[in-house]
C-alpha cells in the first residue's frame, strides 16, 4: 500500500540524486516470518495475565472484595449501641422481679 | 483509487479487531509488519529483541484502541503515529541510559550544534568496501535527531507525502519539509566523502 507521491509538486522534496541513492543502499530490515505468530501469542499472554478464576478479570474479584469489605465496615459501624444505664435499668428490673417473686412465693 | 481500497480493508479490519477477532489482528499484522518492523529498526538501529518488543506493542496497541478507533484519518497514520509514540519514548528513555549519539542536538531546531568526529574522518572512500559504504550510511541515519530521521524514512522509504507526515509527527506541511530539508543538509555533510555531485 505504497502512497505514490507527486514527482512534479513535493516530489522536489526528497533526498535525490546521489545522496538517495546512497541512503537506499543502507537495507530497511524486514519483520521475521514467525512474527505475526509471536505477537499473537504475546497478545494471548498478556490478556491471559489480566484474567483469574473462571475466566473473570482480576479487577472484577478486587472490586466485590473491596465492595464486601466496605460493607462490612459500614455494617458494624452501624450497628445499635447500648447505654450503660439501660444494661444497669435492665439489671435492676430482674433483681426486682426476682425479689417480687420471691415474696409471693413467701420465701 | 487502490490506496483508498486499501483504507477500507484497514478499516474493516480494526473494526472486526474491536470486536476481539483475532484472525483480523494477524491479517492486519501480515500486512503493516514490514512498515512497522522497518520503522522502528531504523528510529532504533538495526534489528534486534528491541525493534521485536517494539513492533509488537505498536500491534498490541492497535488491538486495545481498536473499540475507540474512529476512521476519521487514513489508518496507516494512525499507524504510524503509534509507532512514532513509542519509538520517541523509548529512544528518550535509552539516551537518557546511555549516550547514543556523539552529537549535542539543539532541542528548538534539532541542528546537531557539535560535531566531533565525522564518518569522513574515519573512513577513506577509496578504502571502502560495500559493506563499509552501508554502514556509514547507517551512522548518518542513526546520527540524524529523531524527527528527521523518521521524515527521511516516512518520505524515502514509505513515500508519504508531506501532509501525513506533519500529521505523524503532530507538525504542519511546511514543519516536515522544513525538518527534511535540514535532514538532506546534514546528511551531505555526514557523507561528504563518498558524493561526487557538489553540494
Amino acid at each position: 500500500m505504497r502512497k505514490k507521491r507527486d514527482k512534479v509538486g513535493d516530489g522536489a522534496e526528497s533526498l535525490g540524486g546521489e545522496l538517495g541513492k546512497l541512503w537506499a543502499l543502507a537495507p530497511v530490515p524486514k519483520a521475521p516470518a514467525w512474527f505475526a505468530a509471536r505477537t499473537i501469542a504475546r497478545l494471548r499472554r498478556e490478556e491471559e495475565g489480566k484474567r483469574c478464576w473462571f475466566a473473570l478479570p482480576r479487577w472484577v474479584w478486587i472490586g466485590t472484595g473491596v465492595a464486601l469489605l466496605a460493607f462490612g465496615w459500614f455494617r458494624w459501624e452501624r450497628q445499635p449501641t447500648i447505654q450503660d444505664s439501660e444494661v444497669f435499668a435492665a439489671l435492676n428490673a430482674l433483681v426486682e422481679e426476682d425479689r417480687e417473686s420471691r415474696w409471693w412465693a413467701g420465701l | 483509487m487502490g490506496e483508498d481500497r486499501e483504507n477500507e480493508i484497514d478499516d474493516a479490519l480494526v473494526r472486526r479487531m474491536a470486536e476481539g477477532d483475532e484472525e483480523a489482528l494477524r491479517e492486519l499484522i501480515v500486512r503493516h509488519q514490514d512498515r512497522v518492523y522497518g520503522t522502528v529498526a531504523r528510529m532504533i538501529g538495526g534489528a534486534g529483541p528491541d525493534v521485536e518488543d517494539l513492533a509488537q506493542q505498536v500491534f498490541l496497541r492497535i488491538w486495545r484502541a481498536a473499540p475507540k478507533y474512529r476512521a476519521e484519518a487514513k489508518f496507516t497514520t494512525w499507524l504510524m503515529t503509534v509507532t512514532r509514540n513509542l519509538v520517541f519514548t523509548f529512544c528518550e528513555g535509552r539516551s537518557k541510559r546511555m549516550e547514543v549519539s556523539d552529537e549535542i542536538v539543539d532541542e528548538e531546531t534539532e541542528d546537531p550544534i557539535l560535531r566531533k568526529e565525522s564518518v569522513q574522518e574515519r573512513t577513506p572512500r577509496e578504502d571502502l568496501s560495500g559493506k563499509e559504504l552501508i554502514r556509514a550510511v547507517e551512522a548518518a541515519c542513526a546520527r540524524l535527531p529523531m524527527k528527521q530521521r523518521l521524515v527521511v524514512h516516512l518520505r524515502e522509504h514509505e513515500d508519504m507525502d508531506f501532509s501525513e507526515i506533519g500529521e505523524i509527527l503532530g507538525i504542519s506541511e511546511l514543519g516536515a519539509k522544513s525538518l527534511m530539508s535540514r535532514a538532506r543538509e546534514n546528511l551531505k555533510i555526514k557523507l561528504s566523502a563518498f558524493l561526487t555531485e557538489p553540494s
